[in-house]
């Protein structure tokens, strides 16, 4: 039974990573305007990011698939599921995606940006040189384990019809009435992927961490 | 109504590599700088001590925009900043910062770039070098500290003296007009500040202009043409460094002294 009811939901393996990917790159992106938005010195800049932050992350994920999915086409957006699903993520991702990076722009001791100031070097460089790649090396756990979050959250797009595990898992199990077998499946898959993110940002974080010792 | 000539010149008449005149700065109302002279000539070393809040590393701060004055000028190595009203432009802030070098108490080194790169990187984005000029420079520069072997190293493989004097180094690849020390040798053990202090005396022997704030009485008094003396935010006294160790003027600075030459 196993054997029919692996390779059935294993097709959705391809839209959940790509779901979780796309969202959290779109995610990742946006949360570094936001977080950039939040040390503006213009005070409305700041007001405007800090806000959609904190609205963004207390909406319920489903909340916004059906927000986008069933509630856009009214005024004439209508968009795939896939689309949706991504927008959605993409959307709460920024949200605590900033939050991550502003926890990693926190860890930089003031000692870095000033040196960087003694020395001239140009706003540009600090931040691509000096501030993001510390930020990002204390951000990276935190990233990861955020990714596991997004991986499992993206089963949520299963119920606007995005065809990823958790809809052929169900697919399955209303076909061969394996209901248990077809989502312990599915919970193996998620467990597989979990794991692969987990050991390679360990393995990261242990290089980063052995070359350049604990910030 | 007679012309009357002013007992004090004009700042702009003094003439020096680095030319601070009143220097103040205020947080509100409360003043933690006031009114700071200090000429330096070109390749004088002055040491900068004092009691703890007394302002030394504020006043060191201030002359590259670490920290804002509120008043007074600051004219360094040909950069010249008035402080207070608007904010001053960008660039001559950055005229300041490009001739002078600073080197801090934590040492400051980027963690996440090999000793090499962190003596290029600077050279490479503030001088515009090339990346084969500016390893040379390093190169030059790591044995001239004495650290030839390190290049590849990160800094958290090295011990804070080694830091402190790639810290030097890094300062030294730009070359600043004027060294600015803030307490370099505070955080290291007594024995590997001497590394650190050996260093900094043959840059003062190559005639490196040096302005140092410090707690080691022995370099402020045998390396240091002058010693200015800090208290509560403004100037104590400042002479010549033999002079105001053994016959100081202010009854602030002999206290100062007494305490930290007894104990």
């Amino acid at each position: 039974m196993i054997t029919q009811l692996l390779p059935a939901i294993a097709q959705g393996v391809g839209l959940t990573l790509y779901v979780t990917g796309a969202s959290l790159l779109f995610g990742g992106v946006i949360g570094l305007v936001l977080v950039g938005a939040t040390r503006s010195p213009i005070g409305i800049v700041r007001g405007i990011a800090t806000l959609y932050i904190n609205v963004v992350r207390v909406i319920p994920p489903i909340t916004w698939l059906f927000l986008i999915y069933f509630g856009l086409p009214q005024y004439a957006l209508r968009l795939s599921t896939i689309q949706a699903a991504i927008i959605g993520f993409s959307i709460i991702a920024s949200a605590f995606m900033a939050e991550i990076y502003r926890s990693g722009l926190l860890s930089i001791p003031e000692g870095q940006r000033e040196a960087a100031h003694a020395l001239g070097l140009s706003t540009l460089t600090t931040v691509r040189h000096i501030i993001t790649p510390q930020a990002f090396r204390v951000a990276l756990p935190a990233i990861a384990t955020y990714g596991i979050g997004l991986l499992k959250d993206s089963a949520l797009a299963s119920t606007i019809g995005v065809r990823e595990i958790t809809y052929y898992a169900q697919q399955s199990a209303e076909q061969t009435h394996e209901g248990l077998l077809s989502f312990i499946v599915a919970g193996a898959l998620y467990i597989v992927i979990s794991l692969v993110i987990a050991v390679v940002s360990r393995r990261v974080d242990l290089t980063l961490r052995k070359k350049i010792g604990v910030a | 109504m007679g012309l009357s000539f002013g007992t004090k010149a004009p700042p702009t008449a003094l003439s020096g590599e680095v030319v601070v005149s009143g220097l103040g700065k205020s947080y509100g109302t409360s003043r933690v700088l006031s009114d700071v002279d200090l000429v330096m000539n070109e390749g004088e070393v002055v040491s900068v001590i004092g009691p703890s809040g007394a302002g030394k590393s504020t006043f060191l701060r201030c002359l590259n925009y670490l920290e804002t004055p509120t008043e007074g000028t600051i004219a360094i190595g040909g950069a010249r900043v008035v402080a207070g009203g608007k904010r001053p432009d960008k660039s001559s802030i950055d005229h300041l910062r490009r001739v002078t070098g600073m080197v801090f108490q934590s040492f400051n080194l980027f963690p996440h770039l090999t000793v090499m790169e962190n003596i290029t990187l600077p050279q490479r984005n503030v001088l515009g070098a090339s990346k084969e000029q500016a390893q040379e420079v390093a190169e030059r520069l790591l044995k001239r500290v004495g650290l030839p072997d390190k290049a590849k190293a990160y800094p958290a493989r090295l011990s804070g003296g080694q830091q402190q004097r790639i810290a030097i180094a890094r300062a030294l690849a730009l070359s600043p007009k004027v060294m600015l020390f803030d307490e370099p040798t505070s955080a290291l053990d007594p024995e590997i500040g001497l590394e650190v202090l050996a260093v900094m005396r043959d840059l003062a022997d190559e005639g490196m202009t040096m302005l140092v704030v410090t707690h080691e009485m022995h370099f402020a008094r045998d390396v240091s043409d002058r010693i200015m003396v800090m208290g509560n935010g403004g100037v104590l006294e400042i002479g010549p460094s033999q002079q105001v160790m053994s016959e100081p003027q202010n009854e602030r600075t002999r206290q100062f002294l007494k305490a930290v030459l007894d104990r």
